[in-house]
C-alpha cells in the first residue's frame, strides 16, 4: 500500500499529536539512577502504551499486529526521535530478531505460540556469541545433542543482551560436531526457565550490567522449539540477522539527528565560567557543521536503505555501510562533544535508562558509544563484509585449522 | 521521484557514460586528460538539457545536468560543459526574459555560442558573488573589475559577468571577450582537465540591453548562480571518485604480492570499504542537494553547502587513497591517477572551499 503525500502528512500529525500526549515528560530525570526493576516496569509499561496506539511493531505483518507501510513507519521513527520517546531497550530482540526469525522460518504453531506473547511482553535474549566465538561466529562450541523429543543443550553464551530479563532466548548450538562448522548449526527457541540455565550479568565499561554469560548445563529444549531444519541454524541466522538493520538504523540516525545533535548544539553555546562559549571558537563552529553534514547524510542514506530494502534492491554490503557508518559517526560525535563539555562533563556519573547514545552525558555516552563499533559485527568485520560483498574483492586465505 | 523520472534518468547516465568513456585518460591511450569538442557536446543535446523547450532546449532541470556532470567527473572530462550549459544556462534562466538573453539561450543549445559566468571561484564568492562593479557616467554604463580563474571563459563567446549595479543588487551584464576594453587571459592551472582564465574590465562601455535583471530578488538571483557552481564541482568530484574507487578495486583484485591478490589482505580491503562508505554518503547529500535546488527550494543553500564540503573533501582523500593503493604504479605519470587526484583537489578550492561552505552553516547555530 502506497501512502499519498497527505495520507503521510495526516499521519504525521497524528503521531505527533500522540507523542504530545503520551511521551512521559522528563523521563529522563526520571530514568537516572533508579534500580533495574524500575527500568524493567518503565520499560513494559512503555511498549504497551505503543502497542495500544499501533506503534509497538508496526514493522510486523498486518495479520500479526503490525502492517503499516515503510514511509509511515519512517514518520513514526522520526517523529519518536524529534519527540525524544524513550527506546524500546528492552523488547528489541523480540520485536526484531525474534519476529523477524519467526516470521521467516518458523512453523504456524511457533509463531502463533510467540507472537501474540511478544505483544504481552514476552521479553527475549539473543544466545549467539560464546566467550571462543565473537567476530568468528560460526566456530560456536555449545552442543545441542538429540534424545527422544528433546535436544540436551550444554555450553556457554556470551554478550546476550537483556537476559536477566529474558523469558526466551534465540539459541544457536551445535548439532553437528562433524561437520564443517557452517554447516553443523541449529537455531532453537530456549524457553529461559528451563532447569539447568544459569545468567550471570557482565558489567561492562560503563558499568553497566544488560549484557549476561548463559551458563548452559543439560538444558532440555524439546525438538519442537527447533527453528527450520537441523543443522540449518546458520542460514536462519544469516537471513535474519540483517533484516531489521534497515529501520533500526533509521531510527538510530533519526536519534542521532534530533537529541544528539540537540544535546551537541547545546553544549557548544553554553558559557564556560569564563562566560566564553565554545562555538565562539570557529574551529568548534566548523566541527559542529561538519558533523552535522554528516549526521544528515547518514539520515539520508539510512532512509534509503530501507526504501532499497522494502523494493528487493538493496545491495548486499548496505546495511553493512550503514551500520558502520552510524558506529563510527557516533563515537567521533561522542568524543567531540565530551571534549567541548570539558573536565566538568565528567562529573555526570549516571545517564538515564531507555535513552539511547543521546543522553547528553558526555563521557558516558562516549564510552558507551565502543558498544556500537563492536558489537553486531565489529567496524572490522563491517570492513571486510562492504570489501568483499559489496565490492567483489577476494576473500583472505583460510588459515590454520 | 516517480519511476517515469528514475527510468529516464538511467538512461541518460548509461548514454553519457557510454559516450563519455571514451574520453577518459586511459581509453585515450594517455595519460592526458582528452577535449570534447563543442560541436559533439551539442551533438548530445546536453548543452540544451535546461534550455526551456520553446528556446529549442530540453526543459530539464539541474536533476538532469547533475548526472551530466557526475559522468564528466568520472571521466575527467575537458568541456565547455560547466561554462556554457550549467553556469550560463543556469544564470540566463535566472534573469528575466528578453530578446537578448533566449537568443543566447537558443545558441548555447545548437552549440553555436559559449558562455561563462564571470564570478568569483574562490570563497569570496560566497560572501560577494559580485566582483565587478557598474556604474552610470554621461548616461553610459560602464563596467569595472577583474575576476580571477573563471571556468571556461577562454573559450566563451559571451561573457555573462556577475556586477554589482549602482543602485544595489547583482545584475548580469553580458560581454563579449572581442569588445575594447575588455582581457581575458588564460590562467593555465595544475589540472590539466579544466580551463580556466582571468577576466579584466578596465571601464567598458555596456549597452544598456546587455544588462540583464535577475527575476525577483536580485541578490538572492546572483547567490543561486554561486550555488550551482558550487554543485556542480560536488557532482563532478562525486563521480572522479567513483571512477577511482572502481579503478583501485580492478586493479587490487590483479595485482598479486606474496602469492595472493592485493585485494585480499585487510589493509587494503579496508580503505576500499572507507572508500564506498565515503562515496555513499556523498550520494545522498549531492542527492539531497540537487533535488532542493530543481525544486527551487529557498534554503537549497544548507543542502549545496553540506554537500559541497563533503564530497569535495572526500573526493580528494578518495583519489589520494586510490593513488596510495596503486603503489608505485599510481605515481606514474602514465597511470593517469594524478588527472583525478589534481582535478579533486581544484574542485574543493572553486566555489567555496569545505571550511568556507561550514562557516555558512554553522553560522546557523546561534
Amino acid at each position: 500500500v502506497t501512502a499519498t503525500t497527505a495520507q503521510l502528512d495526516a499521519f504525521r500529525v497524528r503521531v505527533r499529536r500522540w507523542c504530545d500526549d503520551y511521551v512521559p515528560q522528563d523521563w529522563r530525570a526520571a530514568q537516572t539512577g533508579v534500580p533495574d526493576e524500575d527500568f524493567v516496569r518503565f520499560q513494559k509499561d512503555w511498549f504497551q502504551q505503543l502497542r495500544r496506539a499501533g506503534f509497538a511493531v508496526p514493522h510486523w505483518p498486518q495479520e500479526w499486529g503490525g502492517g503499516m507501510s515503510v514511509p509511515e513507519q519512517m514518520v513514526l521513527y522520526q517523529e519518536l526521535a524529534a519527540h525524544d520517546a524513550p527506546r524500546l531497550v528492552l523488547a528489541f530482540v523480540a520485536i526484531h530478531h525474534a519476529a523477524s526469525t519467526l516470521l521467516a522460518a518458523g512453523t504456524e504453531q511457533q509463531k502463533r505460540r510467540h507472537l501474540p506473547a511478544i505483544l504481552d511482553g514476552e521479553i527475549w535474549a539473543q544466545g549467539f556469541s560464546e566467550p571462543d566465538a565473537g567476530s568468528d561466529l560460526a566456530s560456536l562450541k555449545t552442543t545441542a545433542r538429540r534424545e527422544g523429543n528433546h535436544y540436551v543443550v550444554n555450553g556457554q553464551k556470551l554478550w546476550a543482551s537483556g537476559a536477566a530479563h529474558a523469558d526466551w532466548c534465540l539459541l544457536l548450538a551445535r548439532t553437528d560436531p562433524l561437520a564443517p562448522k557452517r554447516h553443523g548449526i541449529s537455531y532453537f527457541l530456549m524457553d529461559m526457565r528451563t532447569p539447568g540455565i544459569d545468567v550471570r550479568p557482565i558489567r561492562n565499561a560503563n558499568g553497566e550490567s544488560h549484557f549476561c554469560e548463559i551458563f548452559l548445563d543439560d538444558v532440555a529444549v524439546p525438538a519442537g522449539d527447533m527453528v527450520g531444519a537441523e543443522n540449518a541454524g546458520w542460514q536462519v541466522a544469516q537471513s535474519t540477522l540483517s533484516a531489521e538493520r534497515g529501520m533500526t538504523m533509521l531510527e538510530l540516525a533519526e536519534r542521532l539527528r534530533h537529541a544528539g545533535f540537540k544535546w551537541l548544539v547545546q553544549t557548544c553555546v553554553t558559557p564556560a565560567a569564563s562566560g566564553k562559549r565554545p562555538i565562539d571558537d570557529p574551529v568548534v563552529r566548523d566541527r559542529l557543521a561538519a558533523f552535522e553534514t554528516e549526521i544528515s547524510g547518514l539520515a539520508g542514506m539510512c532512509g534509503d536503505l530501507v526504501e532499497r530494502h522494502e523494493a528487493g534492491l538493496a545491495g548486499p554490503a548496505d546495511a553493512s555501510i550503514a551500520k558502520l557508518y552510524y558506529s563510527e559517526l557516533l563515537q567521533r560525535v561522542m568524543d567531540f562533544g565530551a571534549g567541548v563539555a570539558g573536565a566538568a562533563a565528567h562529573t555526570v556519573l549516571e545517564k538515564p535508562l531507555s535513552s539511547g547514545w543521546e543522553s547528553g552525558a558526555w563521557i558516558l555516552d562516549f564510552v558507551g558509544s565502543w558498544e556500537w563499533t563492536i558489537p553486531g559485527g565489529t567496524s572490522e568485520i563491517q570492513r571486510t563484509i562492504i570489501g568483499e560483498r559489496g565490492l567483489g574483492l577476494p576473500r583472505e586465505p583460510a588459515t590454520g585449522a | 521521484v516517480t519511476a517515469g523520472f528514475a527510468e529516464v534518468h538511467d538512461d541518460l547516465r548509461a548514454v553519457a557514460r557510454d559516450i563519455l568513456s571514451g574520453t577518459t585518460p586511459a581509453a585515450a591511450g594517455g595519460a592526458s586528460p582528452v577535449l570534447i569538442p563543442t560541436r559533439r557536446l551539442a551533438d548530445t543535446g546536453w548543452l540544451g538539457l535546461e534550455v526551456p523547450e520553446a528556446l529549442g532546449g530540453a526543459g530539464a532541470t539541474l536533476a538532469e545536468a547533475a548526472i551530466i556532470l557526475q559522468e564528466m567527473g568520472r571521466a575527467v572530462s575537458v568541456s565547455t560543459y560547466l561554462g556554457s550549459a550549467v553556469l550560463g544556462v543556469g544564470a540566463l534562466n535566472l534573469v528575466e526574459p528578453g530578446p537578448g538573453r533566449d537568443n543566447l539561450l537558443r545558441n548555447v543549445a545548437t552549440g553555436t555560442v559559449g558562455l561563462a559566468v564571470v564570478m568569483p571561484a574562490s570563497d569570496d564568492a560566497l560572501d560577494a558573488p559580485e566582483a565587478m562593479t557598474l556604474e552610470r557616467s554621461a548616461e553610459v554604463w560602464r563596467l569595472h573589475g577583474a575576476v580571477d580563474l573563471v571556468p571556461d571563459a577562454g573559450e566563451a563567446d559571451h561573457l555573462l559577468i556577475v556586477a554589482r549595479a549602482p543602485e544595489g543588487g547583482s545584475v548580469l551584464v553580458d560581454l563579449t571577450p572581442s569588445q575594447p576594453d575588455i582581457e581575458v587571459e588564460p590562467r593555465p592551472v595544475v589540472d590539466a582537465s579544466r580551463r580556466l582564465a582571468a577576466v579584466t574590465a578596465g571601464g567598458v562601455a555596456v549597452r544598456d540591453t546587455s544588462v540583464l535583471r535577475f527575476a525577483g530578488e536580485a541578490d538572492a538571483g546572483a547567490r543561486r548562480v554561486v550555488e550551482r557552481g558550487a554543485l556542480a564541482v560536488a557532482c563532478d568530484s562525486l563521480g572522479l571518485a567513483e571512477a577511482m574507487l572502481d579503478a583501485t578495486v580492478s586493479y587490487v583484485r590483479g595485482r598479486h604480492q606474496f602469492g595472493r591478490p592485493v585485494g585480499s589482505f585487510q589493509a587494503v580491503k579496508h580503505a576500499c570499504a572507507d572508500m564506498l562508505v565515503h562515496i555513499s554518503v556523498a550520494r545522498r547529500l549531492v542527492g539531497s542537494a540537487v533535488d532542493a535546488v530543481a525544486a527551487g527550494d529557498p534554503d537549497a543553500w544548507v543542502a549545496v553547502s553540506r554537500a559541497k564540503s563533503y564530497t569535495c573533501e572526500a573526493a580528494v582523500e578518495i583519489a589520494g587513497k586510490a593513488m596510495q593503493l596503486h603503489g608505485g604504479i599510481g605515481y606514474t605519470w602514465d597511470s593517469g591517477i594524478h588527472v583525478y587526484l589534481k582535478r579533486a583537489v581544484l574542485n574543493r578550492s572553486l566555489f567555496g572551499s569545505p571550511g568556507a561552505h561550514r562557516k555558512r552553516l554553522g553560522a546557523r547555530f546561534g
